[in-house]
This record gives structure tokens, C-alpha cells and sequence, in this order.
């Protein structure tokens, strides 16, 4: 292909070299690039938050990022999030809240509440509803994933005393 | 029925894997070699085809294939109804249009090139010539006389008028002391799961077989129409379904890309796929619940309903969605039309008018979603007007609760709790204080509604309920097949395809009890055609009970070769044994025990009896009679009547799904149908301006509700178990659906004091509402 350009950065801790065009969008060069189908795509201009991920610690629409704006960049996935003891607190929140149906939302929603939680350690109700308002679940009414959030805080401020 | 596991609030098997990102969607799939398919679609609502010129696509470096209507003429039509009623017309299509396009985003040329990117490309460079006309974009118009006609070959727009009545209609109305009328236009909404379609397809010219990956609510019905469209075996075609990221009834139709793709890998012998964009999924896949509906009620001077009578008209767009047709939401409407009240004269009509939109489709819910906010809106109206209370007028006219009862319309309820959801609701919510509430906020210039919305769903879509509900003509075959294997764990495969509700932990807890193992020793296979045990699919709120059912028998018949095998070991008579918890023993001896593990070792091993079928295999299916859930969702909103927003303060809901399977799983269904309903009241709308161009392309104009917009919804069970169905399980699923709209337009219609006629209720409708209020007289 012509045009292509390589990209180096950092994903789920791994340093990663791969090619892409200019138009390639982050979220592409993730799933088909790079392997890591995790991070899903649900509408490509930034309104459904399915392909958040972290870029920097920050909450990212991959779908809005071309993957040579990542150059240099500390990416985490939903494949970074479990390590070898098991899920993270915030997917197994989501487990025991049953803040899942289908499964297509969770990955861009485990991040984004990755995000809220190392910036707000205990945030509220509200806040965690605003934070969340980027991204949309057609499964589960945000009850449970709500839920998840809180129980996630308390978890990781346990875990961090 | 209940168990270790059944009722129990077991946490899902499926979640580790989606929790990790390693759950597989079709966008997940490629086999090597795969090329990309982008379509060409219409951008004229209805329009003459002068000329399709491929040549400049065709010529791009990297473009394998471009078709048009004209190059796929040769193959057989696609076929578009199931036409089950003698009142309805047989419809066909061509895959791609010949020499018409009839909505906006219609596909009118495929590209299949290197790359999606490239397709792409390809696609914008093919330069269609068209020559308009007239479009038709509203149901009414499109059955006027003279209205521009879709299809020519059908005669006019209208696919089916159908007509019913039951009882003295005319005598009631005649006799009745008042009579209430209703005119309400449910908008047009989009099940919109977030990962929209997506197809594969494999054809391997050399064996003369097509494998298809697809993300369907259905994976057999797809193989047998697929085959049918083809002309092949049903056992030459091969669907395999991955994880599907949701469906809400837009996966149970055979859409015109799912035979488009295999075709165009047939043509170049390599994989091809496309997964739709959100353009796609928008403007072309299927859009559903829009239905006019025209209302009467009689009444007697106490309120007592006499007779109902309605009209029905589903605007169905272009084309019929197979098999389903556009009959799937006014047809379903109108078989509900007294609910769950106790009425036996009842006349309807239905018409289906074909217009310049994007197909009508199934949508958790269907046509009972629009039939259920008129009446209910309707009742509320004749509430007011009487000066009854709603929640009175509703409970004397309720069908007796946990008794049989056979509507007008000819549904055969099997016992509910109609009255006593409505009372738990009530309470639940604080109704009585709420209204004293409501009465010191309006003092204050604020607007506090209250809306009530109990109904009755259908459990079970199978032969039965799909007849009563006016689609008559068939028996479901449903079938679960479970086998042990030597180590004692059970393998359960179906066709019933998980599309997020969980199968893969609700099957493997009936199936575990029943075989007295552990939830862990039951992995539940869905997917594959090759693999697993034919069955129609998930729609209709119909798993739970069939799977339940199919599982039960099969699950049965194991137990009793394992029981038989057992009885041999023990040199004892299989009805002296008892099987629970992962053992075999003999009754009053419980020292004298085998492991599940070793009596299945022994079938394949032996010792076994030597004239037994040792096989622990077992395949049955479930045909349900009908069976009908009840529910009752209560609603509180204050309305801004400056700025026409509407918050919600408090949703209720109490489920009467008889046996439940797993409570979380339940609840989860309820919540995020009711978070649908108040997507579809307040939020989503499908516009089309008068030329017909479609105005919601993108989720920035479709705005589906995120958190900050649904409340914490809470659920109250109340649990009457089906005397009729294995295990008293009823079905749910599409309640939240059904009910919730209906009781947010009730409780915006409590707090402005006036009626309401339609859906969506966004800022600018609540304002001219709001207008409406302050010009009636108080």
C-alpha cells in the first residue's frame, strides 16, 4: 500500500511497531493492525464511546484518533486491564452487577470508568453517570454498570489502603 | 420448578470473556484472503434507474468485483413474505434494484475490493443516473387513491387489510353510556443494537458449499432460506453466528445483504465480508413500531368497558422484511387490543402500507409497544373525562387474576396477577402520597405526572402464541440436545442463539439441575449450524420457556440412562435410586453412592447393561402451548413547561414471568427494555423531510439515552407459575418494552393535564403540549 507509516507506541505495556496509512483511524489499527479485536467500533464519528481506550491515561475515542497521532503514545486496551491473578476490580464489578448483556459496549465502558476512577476515587452517583455519558449501552438501562462503578471505588480504595 | 440453580441469582458464565475483549463479533472474523464489500445506495426516495456506470469503480487498482442490479437479474428473486394470511400479497425483490429504488439508503450496486477502505472508495466513483418520482412518505397517504404506487406488480401500496371482530361491537357502542376516541401516532423507532450487521461469506465452489458468518438472532432460519435462495442443501450451507452485540428482534429478518454477500463470494472463490457502517444501520436496515392507531371504547356510566374498537395502520416502507412482513407490528397491535381487560367485544382492522422508507422490521416489543400506549393514553383520557381515577378505572375492569382466560381476540392467558401488579406498583411507588405531592408542586408552578401502564405479553413465540397473535399456519421446531460425556460433564448445543440475554448461564442452570451437577460442569454450545441442535432461534421472548422445556426432556432422557446404567451397578432397581449433587445413591442407603462421573465413565466403559443403548445423548425440542407474562410500570416525570424537558424521577416495574430462571437475568431484561421505551418516547426519532431524504444519519440525530437520562429503575417480582408450560416458566423479555413508553406518555399527559396522541414527545412536542394544556379549559 502506498503511503504507509510506521508507527511505534506502547499498548497494554508492550512496545509495538506496525505500519498505517495516514487515514487510518487508531481504533482500526488496533482491531486489524495490531490484533486486539477488544476494543470495538459502534459508529466511527464519536457518538457511541464502544472504542474508548486510555491514550496517555486519558479516555480516548480511538475512532476520532488517527493511529499516527498515537506515535509515541501509552495506549491501554481491555486486554491490558486483566493481569494473571484474574479480572481487574472494575470487570469483575461489572460481573457481580451484571452490567453486561451483550458484551459490545463493555470494553469502551470498562475503560471510561477506568478513567473516572483513578481521576475521582469515590465519586458519586451523579458523577458517575455524567462520566459515563459518552458512552451508550443498548442492553442494560446502566443500572447495573452504575452499580459496578461504585463497588469497583470501593474495591480499589480498599485495595490502595 | 425450582432448584439449586433455577430461581437462583447465578452470575454469568459468558462474562469473563466479554469482560476480557475476548468476546468474538463478526467484525472479529476474517479468514485469510478476505475482500471488502462497500454498497453504493440510493440517495433518491423513490426513483427511476436510467443508468448504473460501473466503469470508473471497476477500473480502480485494488476493486475485484462491482455488480448492479443488471449483472445479478439471472438469480432467483428474494423472496420477502411468509404469507400466512389469506388477506396478504406475495412480495419478491430483486436483490439489487433493476430499474428502481424506493428509499433513501436503498443498495443499489456492490463493490468488493482489497480493502473496506478501498471499497469505499470504489463505491463513491459509480455514477448512478436516476429520474424521480413522486414519493409517498406517511401510511395514510400512501393508501389515498392516486397515491404514487411502490409496487406495480401488487396493484397498490397496500400489502394486507385485514379485518376481525368478535362480540356485539355495534350493540355495545349503541348501548353504552360514554364513548372515547383515540387517534395516536406512534413514532418511528430503531432497535439499534450497538454493533449493527455484518456478514461473511465462504463459498467453496469445489465442494459446492457456502459457509456464512453472520450476526443473527436465527442462524438456522438463515441457513434454510439461504439454501432455498441458492438452490443448495440445507446441510451445504453452513451459518456460523459469533458473539451478537445485540439484536432486539432486528436480527430475526433474512435482510437483502445476507444473500448478496455469498453471491459475490461465489462470483470471485474467496471469502468476502461486510459489516455495515452506522449510515447503514440507520437508514437501511429496518426501522420499526410506526403505526397509527385509531381507537374506540364504550363504556357503561361506571366506567365498565363495553367494547373496544381500533384501526391499525402500519407504515411499513419500501419493502416486505422477510419473513416477518410489516404485518409484525399493526397485526400484533391489534391482537392486543383489550389487553388485559376484561372485554369481549372487540372489532379491529389493519392495513400495511408500503411507503418511501426504510423497511419495517421486528423490534423487542413489536406492534404490541404502539397498541399498548394508545389504549393505555386512551384510558387515561376516559379517566379524566369521567373523573375516576386511572388506577381505579383500570382495576375494575381487569381480567380476574391467576385464572384462565380466553381475550376476545382468541389469546388464552394462562393465569396472571393483572390486578394485584397494578396494586404492588401503586404501593411500591407511594401512589396516594404522590398525588398529594403532585398537588403541592402544582401549587408551586411545577409539573408532577404520574403514568400507570400494566399489560400482559406473549411468553413463548412458537406455533401457538405466533397464531393467536394473527400468524397462523405453522409449528416451531426447537430442539436442545444434551450429552455427558465420559467424564460426567455435560455438553448442551442449540440453535437457540444468545444475542446477550445469557443463554450460555440460564440453560447451563436448567440443565444442571435437572442432571444434578454444577453449573461449571455444563458449557452450553450456540452458533454453528454444524454443531448444534436445530432450532428456530431467539426472538419473541421465547427461550426461556423452549430452551427450558427442550432441556428438561433432553436432560430427561439422560438422566434416565444414567439412572438405568447405575441401577446396574448397583444390582438395584433404577426407581430405588435418587441422583443430586453430582451422585447417583440408593434411596435410604446414602452410603452406597457412585459419582455422577463414574456412572458415565461406566456408559462408555462399561460396566453397562449389555442390552441397553448406552449413548447419554439425548435431542428434544418443546412446541409450547400459549403462555402470557404480566407486568405493571409506574412512572414519576416533572415537565419543565419552559423548556418542554422531561425528567424522570422514578420508574417502577413489577414482572410476573411466572418461574424465573435467574433473577439478575431478569431484571436486566426489564431495566434495559424500559431504558429502550424511554429512548423511543423522548430521545430517538427517524425523521424524513417531504422529499423523503432520511435526516437521521448518525447517532448525533439518533440519540439513544445514556446514563444520565435513565434513573435507577427498580423491579419487583411477583412470580405465578404457567400451569401449562414445563417448569411454569412464561417468558419475558420485551415487557419493558411494551409497557414503559406507554407509562412515561401517560405520566407527561398526568403532569400537563391534557391528552396525549403521539410518540416521540421531544422538547419541541412537550412545548406544544404545554401550549395545548394552557388553551384548555381547566
Amino acid at each position: 500500500m502506498a503511503d504507509e507509516r510506521v508507527v511505534q507506541l506502547r499498548v497494554n505495556g508492550r512496545q509495538l511497531v506496525a505500519l498505517a496509512e495516514p487515514r487510518t483511524l487508531l481504533s482500526d489499527f488496533l482491531r486489524h493492525s495490531l490484533g486486539l479485536t477488544g476494543t470495538h467500533v459502534g459508529c466511527e464519528h464519536g457518538a457511541c464511546g464502544a472504542c474508548t481506550v486510555l491514550v496517555d491515561g486519558r479516555p480516548t475515542l480511538s475512532c476520532l484518533m488517527l493511529a499516527v497521532q498515537a506515535e509515541g503514545a501509552e495506549v491501554l486496551t481491555v486486554e491490558g486491564l486483566a493481569d494473571e491473578d484474574g479480572l481487574h476490580p472494575i470487570q469483575q464489578a461489572f460481573r457481580e452487577c451484571h452490567g453486561l448483556q451483550c458484551g459490545f459496549c463493555t470494553p469502551g465502558m470498562l475503560l471510561a470508568a477506568k478513567a473516572l476512577l483513578d481521576e475521582v476515587p469515590d465519586p458519586s452517583e451523579d458523577e458517575i453517570r455524567e462520566h459515563l455519558a459518552g458512552n451508550v449501552c443498548r442492553c442494560t438501562g446502566y443500572v447495573g454498570i452504575v452499580e459496578a462503578v461504585h463497588i469497583a471505588a470501593q474495591v480499589l480504595q480498599e485495595q490502595a489502603q | 420448578m425450582t432448584g439449586r440453580y433455577v430461581g437462583a441469582r447465578v452470575m454469568r458464565v459468558e462474562d469473563p470473556r466479554f469482560l476480557a475483549g475476548r468476546g468474538v463479533y463478526i467484525d472479529d472474523i476474517e479468514p485469510p484472503g478476505t475482500l471488502h464489500v462497500a454498497f453504493c445506495r440510493s440517495d433518491h426516495a423513490h426513483a427511476r434507474i436510467v443508468s448504473v456506470d460501473c466503469s470508473r469503480a471497476r477500473a480502480l487498482a485494488g476493486v475485484a468485483l462491482v455488480v448492479s442490479g443488471e449483472d445479478l437479474r439471472d438469480l432467483p428473486p428474494f423472496s420477502t413474505t411468509i404469507a400466512t394470511r389469506p388477506e396478504a400479497k406475495t412480495g419478491t425483490r430483486h436483490m439489487l434494484p433493476l430499474d428502481r429504488v424506493r428509499f433513501v439508503g436503498e443498495a443499489v450496486a456492490a463493490v468488493v475490493a482489497s480493502s473496506r477502505a478501498l471499497a469505499e472508495d470504489a463505491a463513491e466513483l459509480i455514477d448512478v443516473e436516476y429520474a424521480p418520482l413522486p414519493a409517498v412518505l406517511h401510511g395514510e397517504a400512501a393508501l389515498e387513491p392516486g397515491a404514487p404506487v411502490l409496487h406495480e406488480e401488487l396493484g397498490d401500496n397496500n400489502f394486507a387489510h385485514i379485518e376481525f371482530e368478535a362480540g356485539d361491537v355495534d350493540g355495545a357502542f349503541a348501548g353504552a353510556a360514554h364513548v372515547f376516541r383515540k387517534r395516536f401516532h406512534f413514532g418511528r423507532t430503531h432497535a439499534a443494537p450497538l454493533e449493527g450487521r455484518g456478514v461473511i461469506a465462504d463459498w467453496d465452489v469445489a465442494e459446492g458449499s457456502v459457509t456464512v458468518w453472520t450476526s443473527t438472532q436465527m442462524p438456522f432460519l438463515v441457513r434454510g432460506m439461504l439454501a432455498a435462495q441458492f438452490g443448495l442443501q440445507d446441510t451445504r450451507v453452513r451459518v456460523i453466528c459469533p458473539a451478537v452485540g445485540g439484536g432486539f428482534g432486528l436480527k430475526v429478518q433474512l435482510f437483502v445483504e445476507e444473500a448478496i454477500i455469498p453471491e459475490l463470494s461465489r462470483r470471485l472463490g474467496a471469502p468476502v465480508k461486510w459489516v455495515e457502517d452506522r449510515y447503514e444501520a440507520l437508514a437501511a436496515s429496518g426501522h420499526a413500531k410506526e403505526v397509527l392507531c385509531e381507537l374506540e371504547l364504550a363504556t357503561d356510566a361506571d366506567g365498565r368497558f363495553l367494547a373496544l374498537q381500533g384501526h391499525y395502520i402500519g407504515d411499513g416502507g419500501a419493502y416486505l422484511a422477510h419473513p416477518w412482513t410489516s404485518l409484525i407490528d399493526p397485526l400484533c397491535a391489534a391482537s392486543f387490543l383489550p389487553g388485559m381487560y376484561d372485554v369481549q367485544n372487540v372489532r379491529y382492522s389493519v392495513d400495511t402500507p408500503f411507503t418511501n422508507k426504510c423497511q419495517s422490521t421486528a423490534y423487542r416489543g413489536v406492534g404490541w409497544t404502539p397498541g399498548q400506549a394508545a389504549r393505555e393514553a386512551l384510558i387515561d383520557d376516559a379517566a379524566r373525562e369521567l373523573g375516576i381515577d386511572p388506577l381505579e378505572l383500570r382495576l375494575r375492569n381487569t381480567i380476574p387474576d391467576g385464572l384462565p382466560y380466553r381475550s376476545a381476540t382468541g389469546c388464552n392467558y394462562d393465569g396472571g396477577s393483572f390486578a394485584e401488579s397494578i396494586r404492588r406498583a401503586a404501593g411500591l411507588i407511594g401512589y396516594d402520597e404522590l398525588r398529594v405531592r403532585q398537588r403541592e408542586l402544582r401549587a408551586q408552578g411545577r409539573l408532577l405526572g404520574i403514568g400507570f401502564s400494566p399489560f400482559v405479553e406473549q411468553g413463548a413465540w412458537a406455533g401457538a402464541v405466533a397464531a393467536a397473535q394473527g400468524f397462523p399456519g405453522f409449528s416451531y421446531l426447537d430442539a436442545v440436545s444434551v450429552s455427558m460425556e465420559p467424564d460426567g460433564t455435560v455438553t448442551l448445543t442449540t440453535g437457540l442463539q444468545s444475542n446477550g440475554q445469557g443463554h450460555e448461564t440460564t440453560m447451563a442452570q436448567v440443565a444442571a439441575d435437572e442432571l444434578g451437577v454444577r453449573i461449571e460442569d455444563v458449557k452450553v454450545v450456540q452458533g454453528d449450524t454444524a454443531g448444534t441442535a436445530y432450532a428456530t432461534g431467539s426472538y419473541g421472548s421465547r427461550t426461556a420457556v423452549i430452551g427450558s422445556g427442550a432441556i428438561r426432556r433432553a436432560a430427561g432422557d439422560v438422566r434416565d440412562k444414567l439412572l438405568a446404567i447405575a441401577a446396574h451397578l448397583f444390582e438395584a432397581a433404577p426407581d430405588d435410586l435418587q441422583l443430586a449433587d453430582g451422585h447417583i445413591s440408593v434411596l435410604g442407603s446414602p452410603d452406597k453412592s457412585f459419582t455422577i462421573r463414574e456412572v458415565a465413565t461406566a456408559a462408555y466403559w462399561g460396566p453397562r447393561p449389555g442390552d441397553m443403548d448406552p449413548a447419554l445423548i439425548a435431542t428434544r425440542s418443546y412446541d409450547p402451548p400459549e403462555t402470557y407474562s404480566n407486568a405493571c410500570i409506574a412512572v414519576v416525570v416533572e415537565v419543565d413547561a419552559e423548556t418542554g424537558q422531561v425528567k424522570i424521577e422514578r420508574i417502577v416495574a413489577v414482572e410476573d414471568c411466572g418461574t424465573v430462571l435467574n433473577p439478575a437475568v431478569v431484571e436486566g431484561q426489564v431495566i434495559g427494555a424500559i431504558a429502550q421505551g424511554i429512548g423511543c418516547v423522548l430521545y430517538e426519532q427517524l425523521p424524513y423531510d417531504e422529499d423523503g431524504n432520511f435526516l437521521a444519519g448518525t447517532l448525533v440525530d439518533f440519540l439513544y439515552p445514556t446514563a444520565p437520562e435513565v434513573p435507577a429503575i427498580e423491579v419487583d417480582h411477583l412470580e405465578t407459575p404457567s400451569p401449562v408450560t414445563e417448569g411454569g416458566m412464561k417468558g419475558m423479555g420485551e415487557g419493558g418494552l411494551i409497557g414503559g413508553p406507554s407509562a412515561i406518555v401517560n405520566a407527561i399527559s398526568d403532569a400537563l393535564g391534557v391528552p396525549v396522541d403521539r410518540t416521540p414527545l421531544r422538547p419541541c412536542d412537550v412545548l406544544e403540549l404545554v401550549n395545548r394544556a394552557s388553551r384548555a379549559p381547566s
